[in-house]
């Protein structure tokens, strides 16, 4: 019982609707009318709700996936008509067509972001209607396919379909609750918010989203089969309709996109709702009520009801929220770094000694890579070694390319020309997330942490390997919240672990973002001014930090402009100009050298006793 | 010979007419980052305009767009300045729901006013043809082709060559930098949007007379437009053009060596092909995205 009392209040109301509607048929037997209607309404949940998935959690707006429904529908009706099975036991097949058909059209549309999704998924409707007319031989054309009456008395009526399609919504709910509270999930979330930067911690965007698609397409499908037998006749024109799919984009986004109940309870008020509107506005008029709540739920709306209730209620009785201040931040902590660091560590350790340090093999080696936009040129066929257990400074003017050549190094954009290796392994071919695998992490100049996710879960996102069993570990509870907390003690931010990321001060990001990083289990880890906008005391915790984490084994390459935070914290520093690196050494040589001083400061600038000795007989072409 | 003759100039025809409509859709795109999906219910409503007023007062319903152009301007310009510009800020994918949602209430509109039967405007050259050796072009082809290709030239010399072309470029480019330099943001999104509607009026005059409609129609209208400015790149007004030429012709050529009933899925399969093998479409370009963040 006290179990029982532990679940969220939403599940338990879940839980006694449910049970509410299913004793309904059995109490009121011959209430074939309403019976029909709430039989709509759950297959409306179970679309909206799947819907979800992939247009909820993941942002990819489906527009036609009433497809789905029609695709599991004929799948069914053609096997149960030349097999003579009843079409109740093959609709699971049903739902296995929809999903080879949603992963296949994923696979094209998906491994891009963008628009490109959401205009396919039109087309798929208006296809498989095409298809559905035109292939006479397997799905009889427009005649249509007939298929046999159920085999059970007529007293019962539709109540095995009834309970079907109820069951069918339980299961969908579940599902959708189960993904979400994996990493699967999570990733999902981080992918509408920051696709850019879900790739850049080892979320394989393409997997996610075609998965996302296919797993929103089973239970549609088999709905569909369902249904084909509860109509007992089919036909492209009513499988494929498109009024269909506005319902289920109108029940999902006015119940809540993106929350667990939202779409249901969004499909009940458009299920009932559009009922009443055919028996006292005629059906005519449907469409362009549908479409008025539709741009009326957009523009006034837009969280969807459940959410804006909740916040509503928030607002009425508010919760003690623990304010924050930099105390938590500045407090230290210690941590453990996990497996595939230490076993760096060990290499790391036996080049310990100062000078001797350079003498690591190189971890990362960049040679001659170019990269211009248009007549640009933002990297210069640079060349670039960090070594094994360094700490490494890159610095240089603004524009002379060292966050371009950071992108080029994750994959945020493909080089020019040149090869990008990573501990003997090319990686410049690689998918960002291939290289977070491999052990390459990196923050942002401006964080690009996901607002609205709250601090543990942006924790959880980062997927370390290409695993199909880590995308589906739980996120938020389990081995990986608790080694989320570890981290987040570590930078001294677990008293946010539940607050929205987008509400931390930019300091107090910057070491979430950090934390973040390291759920990848880093070997490198470069770090975008990590100093830059965040104050002196936090600089200090941040300086700390790096070097605790580096005497552990993990490899640093920091930019940053904090030029007395790189001369103690770093060595060696390369000096980056003009999209090249133009001298190297230890940080005592680099604040000394001319060609350092004629980079920075322009000849203008150089002291009278250095003129001469520096000058750079071919200068390279201006670039910024 | 003349078959094949026949089905390429036929398809270079249809898709002169397909690349104005698809205009108007990349150029908001382009310019706003929003997926117009009403393109295609405005078409349909200004077929169902012209058909009126063909039917009543006789005008030549492609010279009608002389009015329906015009009309189509307003009410982009009256829509963006209402309803659209509420979401201006929030993600592309609300965009999309809205103007599905405005769509659909066309499409509702016209249902109770206009109907749900088939129309199509059929002037006295509606079933002619010219005849060059042995090839017949029908007339209405070819005028609804001429008129499409005057009114994307006229199109390209606005963006190109006056100041009102220029500021919708230049805030297409770079919002904050064009309102610095007296570029009003909100002013310019509104011309922009209702330029795009106002290739409907031109667009939707021809659909009247090629193809026969009803308020539904927009469906299949708008996947085709969609298709087309996916394939040439979503944005680009030349990308448009190549894009609707090269399924014009899958469309004309599947019509007449394969059959009919499956034009319509030749032009989908195209456009997954080309995805396949280049995912930001013919002219699409992938710009720098981080510095933006």
């Amino acid at each position: 019982m006290s179990r029982l009392r532990s679940l969220p209040r939403s599940h338990l109301i879940a839980a006694l609707a449910l049970l509410v509607l299913a004793l309904y048929p059995l109490v009121q037997p011959h209430d074939t009318y309403y019976q029909t209607v709430l039989f709509a309404t759950f297959m409306l949940g179970v679309q909206a709700v799947s819907w979800n998935i992939i247009s909820g959690y993941a942002g990819y707006v489906s527009l036609g996936h009433s497809a789905f429904l029609g695709i599991g529908s004929y799948t069914v009706a053609i096997l149960a008509l030349h097999s003579g099975i009843n079409p109740l036991l093959l609709a699971p097949l049903g739902g296995l067509v929809a999903v080879v058909l949603a992963t296949l059209v994923g696979l094209v549309v998906l491994r891009t972001r963008g628009h490109a999704f959401v205009i396919i998924t039109i087309a798929l409707l208006l296809s498989a209607q095409i298809v559905a007319t035109n292939w006479r031989s397997l799905t009889k054309g427009s005649d249509g396919i007939t298929l046999e009456l159920p085999p059970w008395s007529r007293d019962i009526q539709n109540i095995p379909f009834y309970l079907a399609m109820l069951g069918l919504l339980a299961l969908t709910v579940i599902f959708s609750a189960l993904i979400r509270r994996t990493k699967f999930g999570t990733g999902l979330i981080a992918i509408r918010e920051d696709e850019g930067k879900a790739a850049a911690i080892g979320v394989n965007t393409t997997r996610y989203k075609v998965t996302a698609y296919a797993a929103s397409s089973f239970l549609i499908g088999v709905a569909g089969g369902v249904y084909a037998y509860f109509l007992t006749f089919l036909n492209p024109v009513g499988s494929f309709s498109i009024l269909g799919s506005v319902t289920i984009v109108l029940s999902a986004m006015a119940g809540g996109r993106g929350t667990l109940y939202g779409p249901v309870v969004g499909a009940f008020i458009v299920g009932i709702g559009s009922e009443a509107a055919t028996v006292y506005g005629g059906s005519s008029s449907r469409v362009l009520i549908f479409g008025l709540a539709l741009m009326i739920v957009v523009l006034f709306l837009p969280d969807g009801l459940l959410p804006t209730v909740q916040e509503a209620w928030r607002r009425y009785r508010p919760v003690d929220t623990e304010y924050t201040d930099q105390a938590g931040a500045l407090e230290a902590g210690t941590l453990q770094v996990r497996d595939r660091a230490l076993a760096s560590a060990v290499v790391a350790d036996e080049v310990e000694d100062g000078a001797e340090k350079r003498a690591g093999r190189p971890l990362l080696d960049v040679r001659s890579a170019a990269k211009a936009f248009g007549g640009l040129i933002a990297v210069d066929g640079a060349d670039l070694v960090v070594r094994q257990g360094t700490i490494t400074a890159l610095i240089g003017p603004n524009g002379s390319g060292k966050t371009t050549l950071f992108n080029l190094i994750t994959g945020a954009m493909r080089a020019d020309a040149g090869e990008v290796w990573l501990d003997g392994t090319r990686i410049d071919r690689m998918k960002p997330w291939a290289r977070g695998h491999l052990g390459l992490a990196r923050t942002f100049q401006t964080t690009r942490l996901f607002r609205s996710m709250t601090v543990l879960e942006n924790l959880v996102a980062p997927l370390p390997d290409a695993k199909w069993s880590s995308m589906l570990k739980a996120s938020v509870a389990g081995h990986e919240a608790d080694r989320a907390r570890e981290l987040l003690a570590f930078v001294g931010m677990e008293r946010f672990a539940g607050q929205p990321a987008g509400a931390l001060s930019y300091g107090q990001q910057k070491l979430v973002e950090l934390a973040q990083v390291l759920m990848l289990e880093p070997r490198l880890v470069l770090l975008d001014e990590p100093a830059g906008g965040v104050n002196p005391s936090l600089v200090g915790r941040m300086v700390e930090i790096v070097r605790d984490l580096n005497r552990q084994g993990v490899t640093f390459l920091v930019v940053e402009h904090n030029i007395p935070m790189v001369l103690e914290l770093c060595d060696p520093v390369v000096v980056f100009s003009r999209g090249k690196a133009i001298a190297e050494g230890p940080p005592q040589t680099i604040r000394e050298d001319p060609v350092v001083l004629d980079a920075y400061l322009g000849d203008e600038w150089r002291p009278p006793a250095l003129t001469g000795e520096s000058a750079q007989p071919d200068r390279p072409q201006e670039v910024s | 010979m003349t078959e094949l003759l026949q089905a390429v100039i036929l398809g270079l025809l249809i898709g002169g007419v397909y690349a104005l409509m698809a205009s108007g859709l990349t150029l908001v795109f382009g310019v706003m980052n929003i997926i117009n999906v009403a393109q295609g219910a405005f078409l349909i409503f200004v077929a169902m305009v012209t058909w009126w007023l063909w039917k009543h007062t006789g005008i030549d319903p492609i010279l009608a767009s002389v009015i329906t152009t015009p009309m189509m301007f307003g009410l982009g310009w009256v829509l963006y300045r209402t309803v659209i510009v509420r979401i201006r800020g929030s993600s592309p994918s609300m965009s999309v729901l809205l103007t599905f949602g405005l769509a659909l209430t066309i499409e509702g509109v016209l249902n109770l006013t206009a109907g749900n039967k088939f129309k199509s405007a059929t002037p006295s050259y509606f079933e002619e043809s010219f005849r060059v050796g042995s090839i017949a072009l029908p007339k209405a082809q070819v005028y609804g082709f001429v008129a499409a290709i005057l009114v994307l030239g006229a199109l390209y010399v606005v963006l190109t060559r006056t100041w009102t072309g220029r500021a919708i470029r230049a805030s297409a480019q770079n919002p904050s930098g064009a309102a610095l330099v007296g570029v009003g943001a909100t002013s310019t999104a509104a011309l922009a949007f209702a330029l795009g509607a106002s290739t409907s009026g031109v667009g939707g005059s021809i659909l009247s007379v090629l193809y026969p409609f009803f308020p539904a129609s927009h469906y299949d209208w708008i996947s085709r437009l969609l298709g087309i400015i996916v394939l040439g790149g979503m944005g680009s007004l030349p990308g448009a053009l190549v894009g609707a030429l090269v399924l014009g012709l899958a469309e004309t050529l599947t019509a007449t060596y394969g059959s009919l009933r499956w034009a319509t899925l030749v032009f989908y399969v195209v456009i997954l092909a080309v995805l396949l093998f280049r995912p930001q479409g013919l002219f699409g370009t992938r710009l720098r995205e981080d510095a933006v963040a």
